[in-house]
């Protein structure tokens, strides 16, 4: 079998990291069935190239603790700044929510995701490891004039805060879906990750609902209509980019294959008819997508340094 | 499917062409890359003690993967009938923005209800349950307030449902796919709880002081859901 001679190629391969020695085989071996055959294609390209493969995604339960904790840390501060909670914020935090409905909802985003840092700050330390010391965070993207801003007015101007929540709520939504697969065998760690998961997903709609009633293009849910809230360029572009994805795969028969939502399905509900095309953009939103530990980690390098 | 057929007695046999010429740090790397192949095993093991047999009235989700690839398929139907019905009627007073996301809404779910449809039959199909008759009876279709509170139980209810069952789920695939539709239920959630009570998308009737989402029992799940499904459903079995 082709994998069988595909593991052994790799297996030349060499790696300086020895940190997971002492994993059980038997837990390496449950990881076998542990990630998604989207990436399958991904590893196959690899072939030509092995040494290109040392670069996937490797991935322990404790990594993927710290991960989502780093993230809520960002998260956490970002809106603390903008409620007064810390410095670094608004003049007048009250001023630049404008509305007490604004202000209420960001309050309880921040709520959640002190509760989420306290929460996964716990399981890292549980978890026998120590917590890494906190960054410097620079939301406009600058990491403190290290680069140029990309978000100059975060703090002064309510629409850009807003932009740069949706992108964190967005991003963390997809953060969490890739880090769930390395926690599948704890089924404790597992559960608190979908239910933290759904959360950011329900805070990501309502600042894209607040942002649409503000007069913004922006669906509650990801979709190709959004007008983009990245600069064109930008490395952040890789949160929405992601989202554009209309394959979805299931195991038939035991190969791969790609759900024909464009040809077999009765989808087409109500009058008139989708165009294939409108139908596939509909798939695009009906299914939100996992981005991997590297990217997320390009994504909250920007915020910090 | 399970894991555990698979890695059980044969697991040294299994492992040792594998492991000997592998770091173990390096097969870590890749074992994580090689769900195809492993999916390609693993196709040669479907269960077959899998009891779909059905009593009169009754349909039977059925029992490890399939039966919660058959829980989210008829909570999808459940969604998608519905939301069908809101476009085909719209209630009294609905706004443009309502109409424009309530739309959008019937898609994800028609096609969410698909994508489950197509999956069970490639999986496993000879198990995947038929069409459930709907009983939207208690609805009154052209009130806006009883067609959205209908919604907001069915959207919550449909974030419980994929959170709990998500422990229940052996294979990855499964796994990332719910993962893929529960944050869109949960967008959904969000919104339809924002036109009901601005403020409420994530209020502490959904999220609890650690700020995680709810999480239900498939019992809990179908003792909510059905008074709105005419079919019997039986989930004793899923993911067992």
């Amino acid at each position: 079998m082709d994998f069988l001679h595909l593991l052994a190629r790799l297996a030349t391969l060499d790696t300086d990291n020895t940190a997971l020695t002492q994993a059980p085989r038997r837990a390496a071996l449950s990881r076998l069935g542990q990630a998604g055959t989207a990436i399958l294609p991904a590893l196959l390209t690899s072939l030509a190239t092995p040494a290109e493969a040392g670069k996937k995604d490797v991935r322990t339960r404790l990594d993927a603790l710290k991960l989502i904790l780093k993230l809520e840390n960002l998260q956490n501060v970002f809106y603390s700044r903008a409620l007064g909670l810390l410095p670094g914020g608004p003049a007048n935090p009250t001023a630049f929510f404008g509305t007490t409905a604004i202000k209420a909802a960001i309050q309880t985003m921040q709520s959640h995701q002190a509760q989420h840092a306290a929460l996964y700050g716990q399981l890292v330390t549980n978890a026998g490891s120590t917590l890494d010391a906190m960054p410097n965070y620079d939301f406009t993207g600058s990491r403190n004039g290290a680069q140029a801003s990309v978000y100059p007015d975060v703090y002064t101007n309510l629409d850009t805060f807003l932009k740069i929540a949706q992108l964190l709520e967005d991003a963390s939504v997809q953060t969490y879906k890739g880090q769930a697969a390395f926690l599948q065998s704890d089924n404790y760690l597992l559960e608190t990750t979908v239910r933290a998961h759904s959360t950011e997903a329900r805070h990501a709609a309502q600042i894209r609902t607040m942002r649409r009633q503000r007069g913004a293009t922006v669906k509650s849910w990801v979709s190709a209509t959004d007008t983009a809230i990245v600069p064109t360029g930008s490395s952040l572009n890789v949160v929405y980019t992601t989202e554009t994805n209309i394959s979805q795969y299931v195991t038939l028969n035991g190969a791969v294959t790609r759900v024909p939502f464009d040809s077999t399905l009765p989808i087409n509900v109500g009058t008139p008819a989708l165009s294939a095309s409108a139908l596939l953009a509909k798939v695009a939103e009906a299914f939100d997508e996992p981005i991997e530990a590297v990217t997320a980690e390009s994504v909250l390098q920007v915020f910090t340094y | 499917m399970s894991d555990n057929k698979l890695f059980g007695t044969d697991e040294a046999e299994f492992a040792k062409p594998l492991f000997v010429p592998i770091k173990r740090r390096s097969f870590f790397m890749y074992a994580g890359a090689t769900a195809g192949a492993t999916a390609l095993l693993l196709a040669g093991c479907d269960d077959d003690d899998d009891d779909n047999t059905t009593t009169t009235g009754t349909v039977s989700l059925g029992s490890g993967d399939v039966g919660v690839l058959n829980y989210a398929y008829a909570l999808e139907q459940l969604e998608a009938a519905f939301y069908a019905q809101i476009v085909a009627t719209p209630y009294t007073g609905i706004t443009a923005d309502e109409k424009t996301a309530l739309t959008a809404i019937s898609r994800h779910e028609a096609i969410h209800r698909d994508f489950f449809k197509a999956a069970i039959t490639a999986a496993a199909p000879t198990q995947i349950i038929g069409g459930l008759t709907p009983d939207f009876s208690k609805v009154n279709f052209s009130d806006r307030s009883s067609v959205l509170n209908t919604a907001k139980t069915f959207e919550d209810l449909g974030v419980a449902a994929y959170n709990g069952a998500g422990s229940l789920i052996k294979t990855n695939d499964y796994l990332l796919i719910a993962g893929k539709i529960v944050s869109v239920e949960a967008r959904h959630a969000a919104y339809i709880r924002d036109l009901l009570s601005n403020g409420t998308f994530a209020d502490s009737t959904v999220v609890d002081n650690n700020g995680l989402d709810k999480a239900m029992s498939v019992a809990d799940v179908l003792a909510a859901a059905q008074p709105f499904i005419k079919d019997k459903i039986n989930g004793d079995n899923v993911g067992k």
